[in-house]
């Protein structure tokens, strides 16, 4: 008798596999981000929320980033389930179904953008529902299989939280707060190809256009290294406005310079490349990790400038 | 078995049989739903005591006009008088303004 090939045991979905389905490390970058952007908001302008509303707000934004993912993941499952990062997915490993995905991330997206609203003002909801969209319809359903500039444009997404936590604190949404969306719109295309140059054969098995695919892994160390260049110098602008002080003035320039001495490693070095040594793909991993370091600093010190009362203004010694 | 269905009509599909770990993960997850629609019932409860406990509406010092949006503050009494002696605004007054004079009044002829 031979025997039988094994059938997968049947996969129930628990509160964990629902909890994946909303991207919780993305969640909580996007709700640091837009924490940032309420308290400097209320430290440049002396405006405060309730503190119970902005808890509120905040909650919306997370509740806004994990419906953007559940509605990612309920796109992207046929993609996710070719590529071995992805396949343990909850839709692709059968936890989750699609329909129940992308039912949770439109009532989600409701929600988020309600309570929002119920929080704080009409324009923190409408960029709320407006990042949402981006994510879950521009950038997923459009931009990520139709060209390589996916995540440069897609980057926007990623970029709105402290724009809403700025707004959901004044209710309009100034220089400063597009400061700090330029900063997480520019340091999107080095952290991210800094990944897939890691797993660019992935990509290609599943069809996804990324840079490193359609112009080759030469070709996007160099837009890397661009990139890092125009992040640090976009870096530096809350220093010519007034966001930042001195704390922030060190931080961001001793993290730049790091930033910017592993662009140049990596454009230098053979990651991505099919003879690329493991200290390349080391490297490639390494850029990959500080790049989150490097943006949580940089929003940490916003914060501790505007809510420890540590700010000091560059003109000010 | 012949189908007896209409031209249109779809049979409805045979309920899902669960089997014991189906009905726990299935009990999990409606205990989590619930918890999730209660949540969000007190959010919501939240932030309207909140705004409500924000607007003054005893405040006599304003008028609140009925775009919900705007208002306006209430010109200084005379001296001497109370809010509740002063006359509300024209828009809010709750008698029908007079009616106008139309000349003088022309007595009935005489029959």
């Amino acid at each position: 008798m031979t025997d039988a090939p094994a059938t997968p045991e049947k996969r129930y979905g628990t509160a964990g596999d629902y909890v994946q389905l909303l991207k919780p490390r993305i969640m909580m970058l996007v709700v640091f981000t837009a924490v940032a952007g309420l308290i400097a908001a209320s430290g440049v302008t002396g405006q405060a929320m309730h503190p119970m509303m902005a808890a509120i707000a905040v909650l919306a934004v997370a509740l806004g980033s994990g419906a953007a993912g559940a509605i990612n993941m309920w796109y992207d499952s046929d993609i996710d389930q070719v590529m071995t990062r992805t396949s343990t997915r909850p839709i692709p490993s059968g936890a989750v179904p699609r329909e129940e995905a992308i039912a949770l991330g439109m009532i989600m997206s409701g929600v988020s953008v309600l309570l929002m609203w119920l929080a704080s003002n009409w324009l923190a909801a409408a960029l709320l529902a407006l990042s949402i969209f981006y994510y879950g319809v521009v950038y997923t359903m459009w931009l990520k299989r139709s060209t390589p500039q996916n995540i440069v444009i897609g980057g926007g997404a990623g970029a709105f939280p402290p724009v809403i936590g700025w707004a959901a604190v004044t209710g309009n949404t100034p220089l400063d707060a597009w400061i700090l969306f330029a900063i997480i719109f520019f340091w999107t295309p080095p952290h991210f190809w800094a990944l897939s140059l890691l797993a660019h054969s992935e990509y290609e098995k599943a069809g996804v256009p990324m840079l490193p695919v359609t112009h080759g892994a030469k070709a996007t160390r160099l837009q890397m290294l661009l990139y890092t260049i125009v992040l640090i110098a976009v870096s530096m602008t809350p220093l010519a406005t007034g966001l930042g002080g001195w704390i922030y003035g060190v931080v961001a320039g001793v993290l730049g310079l790091v930033f910017l001495s592993f662009a140049v490693r990596v454009w230098r070095s053979h990651a991505g490349d099919a003879d690329a040594s493991g200290a390349d793909r080391k490297l490639a991993r390494n850029m990959f990790l500080f790049s989150i370091l490097y943006l949580f600093l940089v929003f940490a010190a916003v914060i501790v400038e505007h809510a420890a009362g540590l700010y000091f203004p560059l003109g000010a010694i | 078995m012949s189908d007896d269905l209409k031209p249109g009509e779809e049979r409805f599909p045979a309920p899902a049989q669960l089997d014991a770990a189906g009905r726990a993960a299935q009990k999990q997850r409606n205990l989590w739903l619930g918890l999730a629609l209660l949540a969000f019932v007190l959010l919501v409860a939240i932030t309207t005591f909140i705004r409500l406990g924000n607007t003054d509406l005893s405040k006599g010092g304003f008028y609140y006009h009925n775009d919900g949006k705007s208002s306006e503050e209430a010109p200084e009494l005379p001296p001497g008088m109370s809010p509740d002696q002063a006359a509300p605004p024209p828009n809010l007054s709750a008698e029908p303004p007079a009616p106008e004079a139309e000349g003088p009044e022309t007595e009935e002829p005489e029959q």
